[in-house]
């Protein structure tokens, strides 16, 4: 493999580039995914047949804790690939410790939450709005799951590795992953909490 | 017991034991065979765990032949139940399985993996590239698609086949109205063969965009890399669609939700809907790359350089963002305004315009060009007007007040297999032909080539015309049989003949590969066609490493310019080649997504679970493995081309 | 420890905590469905954007034009999937 030493470390070779490009296709490929559930629940969204409607069961503090949760672990995976950079393999792993804690509390409240929706009798059968409201939340919090993994992994990697093409490669595109989690929240705060308790 | 009747097929008929008795029969015979010959290991080595992109195409064009006898099975059934009226060969609810797997199975497992392997085999030989940007993860979609097709296909002895049609409408295909399993298997093997889609979508377009030969802009690609490129954009982004549709109905069906139920706030509307968002970007995912061949071929034996390069790439950027703007075409009757309706008519009715360019294109590329009539342009020529008839009945579908009429009869039948007919089915024929012999070493026999077009083409023409016909004197579709009163009986009878004359074609083909393997002559050289684009300027049979010397290129036609202008095409020297390592995971990990297929389809959570921790123990795995490749030295490069030298200089 | 914290990015968080600040007011102040969803539109979109040109480092490599390209395109057509759908399902459905 040719090794172009005049970038960051993970566009170095030609199947970097290939790789991170092909993640942001992927990306794409995502929005659509993410865009089509949002279709589905504005369609759904007053659909709540016997079942409460969201305004009934939403709660402005699980919600904002999340989102600033999530917020945050953005803003130390950004740090992390700045970190990498400038060759800071301590701080790298640092920050990418500290997202995969705040991504683990993020699912924490978000469990929490789903609990609380059980309790005041919203559960996946209970209407269509509450299957698509489920569905959505529950699509990114898998996808937030698998990064958790998929961090963990790369975490592992680059603490045994170092910094290679291979690892510093693997971890910028998490980065991307993480924070395209982010951005599908923001879209989830605003157009399904926000929107739905206004 | 009552674990077991979920296995059970819900009406049992001879010809279902039979197949089921014939299926046993051939896989212990494959198993045996595969044995007795000692092949395990060649199979897989070579085959099984292989990430060249030529083997991946042909095992790709090979189950699309497979699964087009699958489905043309159903189709000759089908006519074979409508051709006389108050038939009984099939029953109501095996006639309904019938006409959704075929639907499924042709349009899914065949005319996808057709092109796909098309683009597998021939998009980086055109770009001068070595395999595609992700050789194990184009390994992995083969296999998911296979694995995807494999769970259909064993639906209809185990369980029951889905039946509520390829479309799927809910409530027809909630639990309440598709009581077994059938539609469960819908849900999974779309699912498990749509991820591997999604992937062959982004591997493509890094390919295309990222490994291009030297000299190769954009704009000077060959036309079926630019049909594959706008293909694969159009695929990243419609499939995530369906995948997001298949979770809510497997989750209405399995886990009791109500997305698509009438009650409890649900719109079954909304699976109409999703379903034709994905479905009909689908229509042009399989047809941009058929006008991609058709290109090539219509452009190599009327000896002339395509006319309107730019208007046709144009008129396909064009298609690739129109096509997510006219899918409520496919539900006008189902209660919406005439707002809606009016605003997708006519969106409907603008995406003819760029298909209509394409045509005028094609026509002028044969203008005063010396045509050779061979079986490749003998099926580019008998698209052109079939195709623009298909074309035609569109547009009169398209007029919203007019579907009203049409809607739900054979007329509507009529229109979409004219155009997939002639559109995709003649593409692949046309392109397996014209490159079968960069494929395997020799050619396909011409005269029984032809014989096999005219059986089609006249086969076509008398199934399908008829359907016009009734279809507008209201012959539903979708209907096991008919009263004699209808008068439909003399026209389902010619449909049936028709279907027959299309299925001795399709035996005729299957006999030409038989019979060219045997006869034909070895000795074809690298460029029979004299043909235009870079894939022809590799020896034959293509060695995995494709070009010893990266080419260099200076236009859409590189090949046919180093023949008659002077381009030199190889200008460095030979150096050592990096390429990918075989690998097992794939077919492995779809075999895992088989196993969670299956038993989600049955609800054997234990299964599911296994298989969930197999497949994630899978990825866990490739994330830890270290695996750069391996060069090929210069010596075994300069040794492989000279056996290849000796071999075309022998033959010619 | 400060070349750890570029200044980019910690405007960058900055900047998005007080985007969320603003589209809360939509539930701790009073106002119409039409400006509430306006706001909500607004600070959605520049976060999203935020991300993509702050964090995500879309426009350092040669691949700006497609990455770009590819964003633009899922987001025209996600929206069009969204109002479209919309539209026919509820707003022009009869």
């Amino acid at each position: 493999m040719k090794i172009d030493n005049t970038g960051p470390l993970e566009y170095s070779t030609n199947q970097n580039q290939m790789n991170i490009l092909g993640f942001w296709i992927f990306l794409g490929a995502e929005i659509m995914l993410f865009g089509t559930l949002f279709a589905s629940y504005f369609t759904l969204e007053n659909g709540v047949g016997s079942g409460p409607s969201g305004a009934e069961v939403f709660e402005i503090t699980p919600v904002l804790l999340e989102t600033i949760i999530l917020l945050t672990s953005s803003f130390t995976i950004g740090l992390a690939t700045h970190a990498m950079r400038i060759n800071h393999k301590k701080a790298t792993l640092v920050f990418l410790g500290i997202t995969l804690l705040l991504g683990l509390s993020f699912l924490s409240v978000e469990i929490y939450e789903f609990i609380h929706y059980y309790h005041v009798g919203l559960t996946l059968q209970t209407s269509a709005f509450s299957a698509i409201l489920l569905t959505t939340l529950g699509t990114h919090g898998a996808h937030v799951t698998f990064g958790l993994f998929w961090g963990l992994f790369i975490f592992l990697q680059i603490k045994k590795r170092g910094f290679t093409p291979e690892t510093t490669n693997k971890s910028f595109i998490f980065s991307l992953y993480w924070h395209f989690l982010d951005v599908v929240w923001i879209f989830i705060f605003s157009f399904i909490y926000l929107k739905g308790m206004m | 017991m009552e674990f077991f009747e979920r296995f059970a097929i819900p009406h049992p008929s001879p010809l279902i034991y039979a197949s089921m008795v014939a299926i046993g029969l051939t896989m212990i015979a494959i198993v045996v065979g595969i044995t007795y010959f000692k092949k395990w290991g060649y199979l897989w080595r070579e085959w099984l765990t292989t990430v060249d992109h030529k083997r991946i195409g042909m095992m790709y064009i090979i189950s699309a032949l497979l699964m087009l006898f699958r489905g043309g099975a159903d189709a000759v059934m089908m006519r074979l139940q409508t051709a006389v009226p108050d038939n009984t060969f099939l029953d109501a609810q095996h006639y309904n399985e019938v006409f959704t797997t075929h639907g499924v199975v042709m349009i899914i497992f065949m005319a996808m993996a057709f092109i796909i392997g098309m683009m597998n085999f021939v998009v980086p030989l055109q770009i001068g590239a070595r395999d595609v940007a992700f050789p194990r993860l184009n390994a992995i979609s083969f296999w998911l698609y296979f694995a995807g097709a494999m769970l259909f296909n064993i639906s209809f002895v185990i369980g029951g086949s889905p039946d509520a049609g390829w479309t799927n409408y809910f409530p027809l295909a909630g639990t309440e109205f598709s009581e077994t399993v059938g539609v469960n298997y819908y849900m999974w093997a779309l699912q498990i063969s749509g991820i591997g889609t999604l992937m062959t979508g982004i591997n493509f377009i890094v390919t295309i965009l990222k490994m291009r030969a030297p000299g190769m802009t954009l704009m000077k690609m060959p036309m079926f890399t630019w049909s594959a490129l706008i293909t694969n954009v159009i695929i990243v982004f419609a499939f995530p669609v369906l995948t997001i549709a298949l979770l809510m109905g497997t989750l209405d069906r399995q886990f009791g939700t109500h997305f698509f139920a009438s009650t409890n706030g649900g719109m079954d509307m909304l699976w109409a809907n999703l379903f034709w968002v994905w479905g009909h970007p689908e229509v042009y995912i399989l047809i941009l790359p058929a006008f991609g061949i058709y290109s090539e071929v219509i452009s190599t034996f009327s000896q002339r350089n395509l006319y309107g390069y730019k208007s046709m790439v144009g008129s396909m950027v064009l298609i690739s963002f129109m096509s997510f703007l006219v899918w409520v075409h496919h539900f006008f009757t189902m209660g919406h305004g005439p707002l809606v309706n009016g605003i997708f008519s006519i969106t409907t009715m603008a995406i003819a315009v760029p298909t209509g360019i394409k045509i005028f294109n094609w026509l002028l590329t044969m203008w005063k060009g010396k045509i050779r009539f061979t079986v490749p342009m003998l099926y580019s020529v008998g698209f052109i007007p079939l195709f623009t008839i298909g074309g035609v009945t569109g547009v009169m579908l398209a007029i919203a007040s007019a579907d009203y009429q049409y809607h739900n009869t054979m007329f509507l039948v009529a229109h979409f297999h004219n155009v997939i007919i002639p559109g995709v089915v003649f593409a692949m024929l046309a392109g397996l032909t014209y490159w079968w012999p960069k494929m395997f070493g020799f050619m396909l026999n011409e005269r029984i080539g032809k014989w096999g077009f005219w059986f089609l083409t006249v086969g076509f023409c008398l199934a399908f015309f008829p359907m016009y016909i009734t279809g507008l004197d209201g012959q539903a579709r979708r209907m096991y049989t008919y009263s004699e009163e209808t008068g439909f009986g003399p026209l389902n009878m010619l449909s049936f003949f028709g279907a027959g004359l299309m299925a001795i074609a399709f035996i005729l083909i299957v006999y030409n590969v038989y019979y060219s393997f045997r006869y034909a002559p070895r000795n074809v050289g690298q460029d029979p066609w004299n043909a235009r684009s870079l894939e022809w300027a590799t020896p034959n049979p293509v060695p995995h490493y494709n070009f010893s010397v990266t080419p260099v290129v200076n236009s859409s036609e590189a090949f046919w310019d180093s023949k008659k202008n002077g381009h030199q095409l190889f200008k460095d020297k030979i150096d050592k080649i990096h390429m990918p390592n075989n690998s097992g995971l794939p077919i492995i990990i779809a075999g895992l997504f088989f196993v969670f297929g299956f038993s989600f389809v049955f609800g054997i959570w234990v299964g599911v679970i296994a298989a969930a921790i197999g497949i994630f123990g899978c990825m866990a795995y490739r994330t830890f493995e270290k695996d750069h490749g391996h060069y090929i030295p210069v010596e075994e490069i300069q040794e492989t081309e000279m056996k290849l030298e000796v071999r075309n200089n022998e033959n010619r | 420890m400060k070349e750890l914290f570029p200044v980019k990015q910690v405007m960058g968080y900055i900047f998005s905590l007080v985007l969320t600040a603003v589209a809360l007011s939509v539930y701790f102040l009073d106002m119409s469905f039409e400006v509430g969803l306006t706001i909500l539109l607004v600070t959605a979109f520049i976060q999203a954007a935020l991300q993509l040109v702050f964090f995500m480092h879309a426009g350092e490599s040669t691949d700006k034009k497609a990455i770009y390209t590819n964003v633009y395109y899922g987001i025209a057509i996600a929206l069009v999937t969204v109002f479209g759908t919309l539209l026919t399902l509820i707003w022009g459905y009869m």
